[in-house]
């Protein structure tokens, strides 16, 4: 087998077809596996101190799954580094000094898992739509992956009219309500995509502004990311329900995307007339549940921490341990939040306490 | 699923009807344990905290001492009896309730009540009081005239945390002072307090209104304000917000006796680090990290391993984590929920993806046991400070060159201090002690002993019983201006 270079081609095949078997899935995944474990000594070491080889790794879900802090302490990457490289960064929603990084060589295996996706959960056969954009693009925020998520879903999916509502000092709000208003009157359906916190930016002040909207038949909203500290943290519940009621858009029509920097694949629900909803993602990415203690896959039916195997992610680890707790569910899984450091429940110090009393 | 329902709490003058109950469910191994807590109104409150001040008054001061010592350990014998009903129970649902290991239960309760047998509970007393007997009435001062201390007539306790039994400390230096004591059930290990309530009350009938034990959800609300307003004194266990959350309602005149979050570490010197030594030392040292999954305040979080030795200090390091293999089969690890194997799990990522920096060539971090083993062992070459790790028997060695550089290790965690165990000779022991002490530290044990302190310690270096009360003194002019008016006076 070829281990010098990544099977990017085959890749590319593989999300281009319609859905895989288990036996596809499991040899592309264990292919990429030997590629990695060839071409990345730290990768290699990793996966040796859980006495996982290329020999005993029998599926995807044998390969160990790297920690996403992993990302933040070394470059994982198999490529040597290239000027034309795209480098995406955590926002460091923990530690601000300390941000992940994810190198892609090539954006054209992102650019095509995005789209294959995205057309299919969020466009739903609507070849394009007019968008607006509640975050900033990507000649603004070059290292945000989300950035370029969305400058893509909009060069690809969005009408020429397209455009995005930020200003220096934040939203856009004067050009949202006019643009919101042009698309009830035109009965267009209009497409809303953005951070969850500029929606509660949004939510906060058409509330306070005493407006509403009735978005045409069809219109959507794509909310991603969580709040971050950036806005008040809403229940998910209230979210959907004023996003519903303040845009008139129907709750099974506001989609939710899960997706990470460390990733190159993301995951969506159907909707969010029922919280939390149900998130799947496409035939390329699979994800299971374990026990973080032991990165061994916890029980049927269980929670655990969310560890996704991504064969798109071809140039720095297909399989990643995330920090998201989450419940098995009909079709795919529950989103649950964060683990967060456990709480001491003796008499003896926890971590969080500590770094909390020695930070200044 | 079996279940096994278990009332909590102890409430004199209350029956269980007239009582709000919730339940705290358990699961472990497909056995359920449901414990009834109670929760009282205010007024409930506020009419129990007046019967057990009254009742203490009128009951529990009226005997001496050694009369409560010799009730304690008629008690305490009792638990020390593995027929007995209450040891039974306790042996059987502890460790349900808490998750850990039946024989580590078993074995550290055993241990543990030993030290409030009569004699230690003397030697406890005679460590506060030069004169036991000022608890009794007034006795001759040095000084001239007479003195006497007398308990708070209403002693409030939060207790906290997943070590067994905990109550017992300061429950018992409550009994001792002669307070009404009332005490407030940890979610975590709601059983034990109330059990040991009742017990002694079987053995002294005469208690039965001088002690209660409530609980309420998290900080407590009205409830928990009506009984604090009414105590003299409070004795509170848990983190600093916690306890600075108690201290917040108490009116300013009440004392309050905090024992906050502490933390633990070790020292072993060369002199203690030949090939005959060194293991047994490093048995010694992982009992102290395997009992109670190092949630006790004195657990250790790291031990400081001399360079210099017969035994190298990553040497060290091998043998306790492979001890702390044995006692995994023995005494297995407490499964832990999502958040603590996240906190864990957190902890080894810290060391094992530590950024390379490049003034470290030659020295190693090294993280011994595999991912999947209920324990770690993180080695590194240089000087740590002292900082907590994920618990549930995660430890660090850190090889140090010279005995003197861990005062300076431990500084920074001054308010955090209390147990060091060494391993020294006497010279390096009694140097050490002195450097340690200066930095914070209250309690030098041996290696094996931290966990496991004495009968009589003072904890987080206070004094348990002192603390506690108020001393009334007559002084000199007050007898001798009443010699004047007795009878026989001409």
């Amino acid at each position: 087998m070829n281990y010098v270079e990544p099977p990017v081609a085959d890749i590319l095949e593989f999300i281009a077809q319609e859905g895989c078997t288990d036996a596809q899935f499991d040899q592309l995944a264990l292919r990429l596996f030997a590629y990695q474990y060839h071409a990345s000594a730290s990768y290699r070491s990793f996966c040796q101190r859980r006495g996982a080889t290329v020999r005993n790794v029998k599926s995807w879900d044998d390969i160990p799954a790297v920690p996403i802090d992993a990302f933040k302490a070394m470059e994982l990457r198999c490529e040597p580094p290239t000027p034309t490289e795209r480098v995406f960064m955590t926002s460091g929603t923990t530690r601000a000094d300390m941000r992940g990084r994810h190198f892609h060589p090539r954006l054209d295996v992102y650019n095509l898992s995005m789209t294959r996706n995205f057309a299919q959960r969020f466009m739903q056969g609507v070849e394009r739509m007019p968008m607006g954009i509640l975050f900033p693009d990507d000649i603004a925020m070059p290292n945000s992956s989300l950035a370029h998520y969305l400058a893509l879903a909009k060069t690809t999916f969005g009408t020429d009219d397209s455009c995005y509502f930020m200003s220096p000092t934040g939203i856009d709000l004067q050009g949202l309500w006019q643009r919101l208003a042009q698309a009830e009157r035109s009965g267009e359906p209009y497409a809303l995509l953005g951070a969850s916190y500029s929606f509660v930016h949004v939510i906060d002040a058409l509330r306070k502004a005493g407006r509403s909207f009735r978005l045409p038949a069809g219109s959507r909203i794509l909310d991603t990311g969580g709040y971050k500290g950036q806005s008040r943290e809403l229940p998910l519940e209230a979210f959907y329900l004023a996003l519903s009621e303040l845009l008139g858009v129907p709750r099974d029509l506001c989609i939710n995307m899960y997706g990470m920097t460390e990733l190159s694949t993301q995951f969506y629900d159907d909707g969010n007339a029922v919280v939390p909803s149900v998130k799947s993602g496409p035939h390329w990415i699979r994800s299971r549940l374990v026990d973080p203690a032991t990165g061994r896959t916890v029980p049927a039916g269980e929670r655990g921490i969310l560890a996704h195997c991504d064969l798109g992610n071809f140039n720095s680890v297909n399989t990643i341990l995330t920090e998201d707790v989450g419940e098995p569910a009909e079709g795919g899984f529950l989103l649950l939040g964060r683990a967060e450091g456990a709480q001491a429940k003796g008499c003896s110090l926890a971590v969080e306490e500590f770094i909390r009393s020695v930070a200044p | 699923m079996s279940v096994i329902r278990v009332e909590a709490g102890y409430l004199p003058g209350l029956s269980s009807s007239d009582v709000q109950w919730r339940t705290l469910p358990f699961d472990r191994d497909g056995q359920r344990v449901e414990v009834a807590v109670p929760e009282l109104s205010p007024s409930q409150m506020d009419a129990l905290a007046k019967r057990v001040r009254d009742a203490s008054a009128r009951t529990l001061r009226t005997l001496s001492v050694s009369d409560i010592i010799d009730i304690i350990d008629r008690a305490v014998s009792r638990l020390l009896d593995r027929d007995d009903a209450y040891r039974r129970q306790i042996d059987a649902l502890l460790p349900l309730v808490s998750g850990y290991a039946a024989e580590m239960v078993h074995l550290g309760l055993t241990g543990f009540f030993k030290t409030f047998r009569a004699p230690q509970l003397h030697r406890f007393v005679a460590e506060d009081f030069a004169n036991p007997k000022v608890l009794d009435g007034f006795q001759p001062a040095i000084k001239g005239g007479a003195v006497r201390a007398f308990g708070p007539r209403l002693l409030v306790h939060s207790w906290a945390g997943n070590v067994p039994a905990l109550a017992l400390w300061s429950l018992v230096c409550g009994l001792l002072v002669k307070a009404g004591n009332i005490g407030k059930l940890p979610s975590a290990e709601p059983l034990f307090a109330g059990w040991f309530a009742r017990l002694l009350v079987e053995v002294h009938p005469p208690l039965a209104d001088c002690l209660a034990v409530v609980w309420w959800r998290g900080a407590g609300g009205e409830g928990a304000d009506a009984l604090y307003a009414q105590a003299d004194a409070v004795v509170a266990y848990g983190g600093n917000e916690a306890l600075q959350a108690i201290q917040r309602r108490l009116p300013v005149t009440t004392r309050f006796l905090a024992h906050g979050h502490k933390l633990g570490f070790g020292v072993v010197s060369a002199a203690a680090l030949d090939a005959l030594k060194a293991p047994a030392l490093a048995r010694r040292a992982a009992w102290d990290v395997m009992r109670y999954d190092q949630q006790g305040c004195y657990s250790p979080q790291i031990f400081y391993v001399q360079r210099g030795g017969q035994i190298a200090p990553r040497e060290f390091a091998g043998y306790l984590a492979s001890e702390l293999a044995n006692l995994q089969r023995r005494y297995p690890r407490r499964p832990l929920d999502l958040a603590e194997s996240t906190a864990v799990a957190k902890w080894r990522q810290s060391i094992e993806w530590k950024p390379s920096t490049p003034h470290r060539q030659g020295r190693e971090d090294l993280l011994i046991g595999d991912p999947v083993a209920a324990w770690s062992v993180a080695y590194t070459d240089d000087m740590q400070a002292l900082a907590p790790t994920a618990l549930q028997r995660s430890i660090v060695v850190a090889g140090i060159d010279a005995l003197d550089d861990v005062a300076p290790a431990v500084a920074a965690s001054a308010v955090f201090l209390q147990t060091a165990g060494i391993a020294a000779t006497p010279r390096e022991l009694y140097r050490l002690a002195e450097q340690l002490g200066a930095a914070g530290v209250t309690r030098v044990s041996a290696i094996g002993s931290m966990s496991a302190p004495e009968a009589g310690w003072h904890h987080d270096g206070r004094f348990n019983l002192l603390d506690l009360v108020r001393m009334t003194e007559i002084e000199h002019s007050a007898e001798a201006a009443a010699d004047p008016f007795a009878p026989y006076e001409l």
